[in-house]
């Protein structure tokens, strides 16, 4: 329970009052002469069980009117949801906003999602409890703070509008932190509204660890945890892969493969039966032409591979989108996709090493698909200014790590959706790059020569081949590597693959944008034997090369972020939907964009597919020692967060004043008896 | 309440009060044994003009009785007897117990009580009764004999007069002693607030009704003091001298009406039990219409309120 003027509370111990004035009472006695003390004596003997028992529940009524009284003016507020007593009014409240897509969610019936059931119940909350001096909002697509006149703002405000975005928490943890440091408000709450999306809240974040002594150190600060774990009901999502544009035969045809993806709470999600479902029908929007196709499932997925669409010889590019029907959740049942004429792979190898950079240019010339053009060129480490940035896809880095102005300008090719592969250099060479250098070259003898353990076979270079097979590193020999030394305390690296001491021997440095891989040996002889079992190796350094030329197409398709906002500036929009974003946050829905010759498609990152959603078993240790109450509300739930019951506290105190005064009440049988005696004489 | 115990024996009877009870009569409820001739009856034959009966003549009897008339129409002797009257003695048990200091509006039980004696005994010497005075008291413990002079009632109005209520009571022991110290018939009246168990005045009675004397009793006893209508916590002095009391009469008063009904009704009980002429007296209620009732609960109905 919590009271919105808990200084009433200070009044209570007014409910002494009875008590009190009862004892003045007996010392403020009179003295009576009394003849008939026989009686008195009798009484006094008689009155020690029910009378007593009678004069003690009427002073706890009284003592209890007073009481609820005083609560009443309190104005308590209740909860079964929040539960707690002593919840003092902040001085700051700070609202961490979940916008992304999984936050659309939608109970059918109200019309709510989760967003809005949030957003709705913490207005109504807090503009009864009140929110202290300040109200700071940060939401998930800008991560930045927005501070919030009223409450009520938050219904209209930009900033908690729908997104197709996915959020960070530890990163808006740590907004919120910051500001909270920076102000050194003394009582604070931070509200947390969101799905528990374990891609959202990443809790094997080692950032976690660090927030935790943050909010340890800082005094006075109360989070409370509104979640929405569960989907209101089975949610179909769609998404189009491979996309790319072929001619056969000598037509034209636009190629793609088409999956949709079932959330469904109701099944259990370690079950391996496949959905009975009826296979959803999925629109195909082309070209103002509408075509209906049906899927199939396999397992938890329905898809359609290789779904063709005749277009003209003429039509070097374009857009359309796939579209499900409506379910609980609209942001994720269209997905827009471009496409242009495919642009020109190029490849850089820096290299001083002629049989390293042969093995590297002999897996990149050869394109895997026909209509594709690749151009690999070999670069002395001095000829390093002679690249053409602005039309390169991958850059293979075999040499002494980048420097000063040249190790710059890499990172700056890199944030702009480049892929570099650095390999170390078969001579020493001293020198960092991204927080990171090569350690000595690690012989291992003929007799424990080492191979690969583990590689991440899920996504990313090493992943398995279509068909799901994984790549053949089971049979990789490793005769010599280089450790890669980490400099940098907040470096951040994903393993890809380990030795089998678990020795990471292929990493990717964490970017905003692009992608950076080490690989802590060479392909060729004495070091590996990944040239000999080139399947692998050609399958690593393809992937590579396609994931760098995306970003030189001048169709592409990218997931929804604040960021896009300023890449979309000058771009005018095509197609953006029911939900029209504002101009400053148009890269935070989908929609489809053109520029000149450009095409750019945005869509929800398709982690917001995903139905694992943290469990509070994972998520609760992250506050664990920290004052910290996690409340879970349900999409389209009614119930307030907490409601006033001033008026309940009234009626019990009428109620128990009624008690008082029935127990007050004269007994009546006595009195006329004795008073009809006096006519009475005999004879 | 303002006790206004000290009057002058003139004071006891007003004028007025006299006026009122001027046609009515002290009688008694059974024959008594007088010394002289008076106007109630007497359980021995006399040679008044009020018939008694007829019996067979013995030997022995006065011929000067016998019905000859009877004895012309039957032949047979009988003698005429006719009532006796005599005179009657009137013992006033009053209690002088500091309880009777309980006062209502500035009219005491002490007062009350009073006034009923001087009342009865002006009554009972007028009509040429003698009157007696039995205190029960443990501090007043006056003992005046019967007597029917004019100077004898200035006597005991004085002594009433002078009665101060204090000490405990010994209501119940001055009855027995009145029962065994008064050797002929009499009327006993007691003039008390009673506050004596009902079982021990029960006994008082029986013992007078044993010794046949006709008993009344005045029980003073105000509404207050059956309401028990005191509001706040109070501290109850004992007007007898015991310990005082404190209580909150809100919490007592339903045990304390319990108790005094159960009194009450033990007090009915016992007095009918005795054949007792018992009358409730407030402190309020005028003195000639308590003694107005109580004579005219004793006038014998069948020879009208007065034969002379």
């Amino acid at each position: 329970m919590n009271f919105l003027q808990p200084w009433m509370l200070f009044a209570l111990p007014l409910m002494a009052l009875p008590v009190v004035i009862h004892l003045i009472h007996r010392n403020r006695h009179r003295s009576l002469p009394w003849a008939a003390m026989m009686f008195l004596i009798k009484a006094n003997r008689m009155n020690k069980g029910m009378a007593r028992i009678r004069y003690l529940l009427i002073m706890a009524m009284r003592v209890l009117a007073l009481a609820a009284l005083i609560l009443a003016l309190g104005r308590p507020l209740v909860s079964s949801k929040l539960g707690g007593f002593g919840m003092g009014r902040p001085d700051l409240t700070m609202i961490l906003l979940d916008r992304s897509a999984s936050m659309e969610s939608q109970d059918l019936q109200s019309g709510q999602s989760k967003r809005s059931t949030a957003i709705a119940k913490l207005t109504e909350l807090l503009e009864q409890r009140g929110y202290g001096n300040e109200l700071i909002l940060i939401d998930s697509a800008t991560n930045e703070l927005h501070p919030i006149e009223a409450p009520s703002d938050l219904f209209e405000l930009p900033w908690t509008q729908p997104t197709a975005t996915t959020s960070n928490l530890p990163l808006m943890m740590e907004t919120a932190i910051a500001y909270l440091k920076a102000n050194e408000v003394g009582r604070a709450d931070v509200w947390i509204c969101s799905d528990l999306q374990s891609g959202d809240w990443d809790p094997e974040s080692g950032r976690w660890a660090g927030l935790k002594e943050d909010l340890t150190d800082l005094k006075g600060v109360q989070s409370y945890l509104l979640s929405y774990g569960a989907v209101a009901k089975a949610n179909y999502s769609v998404r189009v892969e491979n996309l790319k544009r072929e001619r056969i035969n000598d037509q034209s045809e636009l190629v793609m493969d088409i999956f949709v993806n079932v959330a469904d709470k109701s099944k259990d999600a370690n079950s391996a039966e496949s959905t009975t479902d009826p296979a959803p029908s999925v629109e195909v929007v082309f070209e103002q032409v509408r075509s209906t196709v049906e899927l199939t499932w396999g397992g938890e997925v329905a898809s359609l591979i290789g779904h063709r669409i005749p277009i003209e010889d003429s039509q070097q590019s374009g857009w359309g989108y796939v579209s499900l029907p409506g379910d609980s959740n609209e942001m994720d049942n269209r997905y827009y996709f471009v496409f242009s004429e495919p642009p020109v792979r190029r490849a850089v190898i820096v290299s001083a090493d002629p049989k390293n950079s042969a093995a590297f240019k002999k897996c990149l010339s050869i394109p895997m698909e026909s209509g594709i053009q690749h151009a690999v060129e070999i670069l002395d480490p001095s000829r390093i200014a002679e690249i053409d940035w602005d039309n390169l896809a991958l850059l293979v880095w075999q040499a002494p790590l980048p420097n000063a102005d040249l190790a710059t300008r890499i990172e700056q090719w890199i944030s702009a959706d480049g892929v570099a592969l650095f390999f170390p250099s078969d001579v020493d060479a001293k020198g960092s790059f991204m927080g990171a250098s090569w350690g000595e070259w690690l012989q291992v003898d003929d007799e424990n020569l080492r191979s690969l353990t583990w590689w991440r076979s899920d996504a990313d270079l090493l992943a398995n081949v279509g068909n799901g097979d994984p790549l053949p590193l089971d049979e990789l020999k490793i005769f010599q590597y280089a450790p890669l030394k980490i400099e940098d305390a907040n470096w951040v690296g994903t393993p890809l693959a380990k030795l089998d001491d678990e020795v990471p021997l292929m990493l990717r440095h964490g970017t905003s944008s692009g992608a950076v891989y080490f690989c802590q040996t060479l392909p060729v002889t004495p070091y590996t034997s990944l040239e000999q079992d080139a399947v692998a190796f050609y399958v690593m350094m393809q992937r590579a090369l396609e994931q760098g030329s995306q970003s030189l197409s001048l169709a592409s398709q990218k997931d929804a972020r604040f960021g896009l906002t300023e890449e979309l500036k000058d771009f005018k929009s095509v197609e953006l939907g029911d939900k029209t974003p504002s101009p400053s946050e148009r890269g935070t829905l989908p929609g489809v964009y053109s520029k000149d010759k450009q095409w750019v498609a945005i869509n929800r990152n398709l982690s917001e597919d995903s139905d694992d959603l943290a469990s509070v078993e994972v998520v609760d240790p992250l506050f664990e020692g920290l004052p910290y109450q996690r409340i879970e509300d349900e999409v389209g739930d009614t119930e307030s967060l907490a409601s006033e019951v001033w008026r309940a506290f009234l009626f019990f105190m009428a109620f128990v004043l009624i008690v008082e005064g029935w127990l007050c009440l004269p007994e009546k049988t006595s009195g006329p008896k004795l008073k009809t005696a006096f006519s009475s004489t005999k004879s | 309440m303002e006790n206004k115990d000290s009057k002058s024996s003139t004071e006891l009877i007003h004028a007025e009060v006299i006026a009122k009870l001027a046609g009515l009569g002290l009688h008694a409820r059974i024959p008594m044994l007088g010394g002289v001739s008076g106007r109630h009856r007497s359980p021995v034959r006399g040679s008044s003009l009020e018939f008694a009966q007829y019996r067979k003549y013995v030997p022995g009897d006065d011929t000067r009785r016998m019905d000859w008339r009877v004895w012309g129409r039957s032949d047979r002797y009988f003698i005429k007897e006719f009532e006796a009257d005599t005179n009657l003695r009137l013992g006033l048990i009053v209690d002088t117990s500091g309880s009777l200091n309980f006062a209502v509006d500035g009219v005491s039980k002490l007062t009350q009580m009073k006034k009923i004696a001087a009342a009865l005994a002006f009554l009972a010497v007028r009509q040429g009764d003698a009157v007696g005075l039995y205190c029960a008291g443990k501090e007043e413990k006056t003992l005046i004999r019967p007597k029917r002079n004019a100077a004898h009632l200035r006597l005991i109005l004085d002594k009433l007069s002078n009665l101060k209520a204090e000490g405990e009571t010994c209501l119940a022991e001055s009855l027995h002693e009145a029962a065994e110290g008064v050797s002929q018939r009499a009327l006993i009246v007691v003039i008390s607030d009673l506050f004596v168990e009902p079982k021990i005045l029960k006994d008082c009675f029986q013992h007078l009704k044993f010794r046949k004397h006709d008993v009344a009793v005045f029980h003073l006893l105000d509404q207050s003091e059956v309401d028990f209508a005191v509001e706040r916590p109070t501290r109850f002095l004992d007007l007898e001298g015991g310990d005082p009391i404190m209580a909150d009469p809100s919490m007592i008063r339903s045990a304390y009406h319990q108790a005094m009904s159960g009194y009450l009704s033990d007090l009915d009980q016992a007095t009918r039990d005795a054949g007792v002429d018992y009358h409730r007296v407030q402190l309020n209620d005028p003195v000639e219409e308590i003694i107005a009732r109580f004579l005219i609960g004793r006038t014998p109905k069948s020879k009208g309120a007065s034969r002379r």
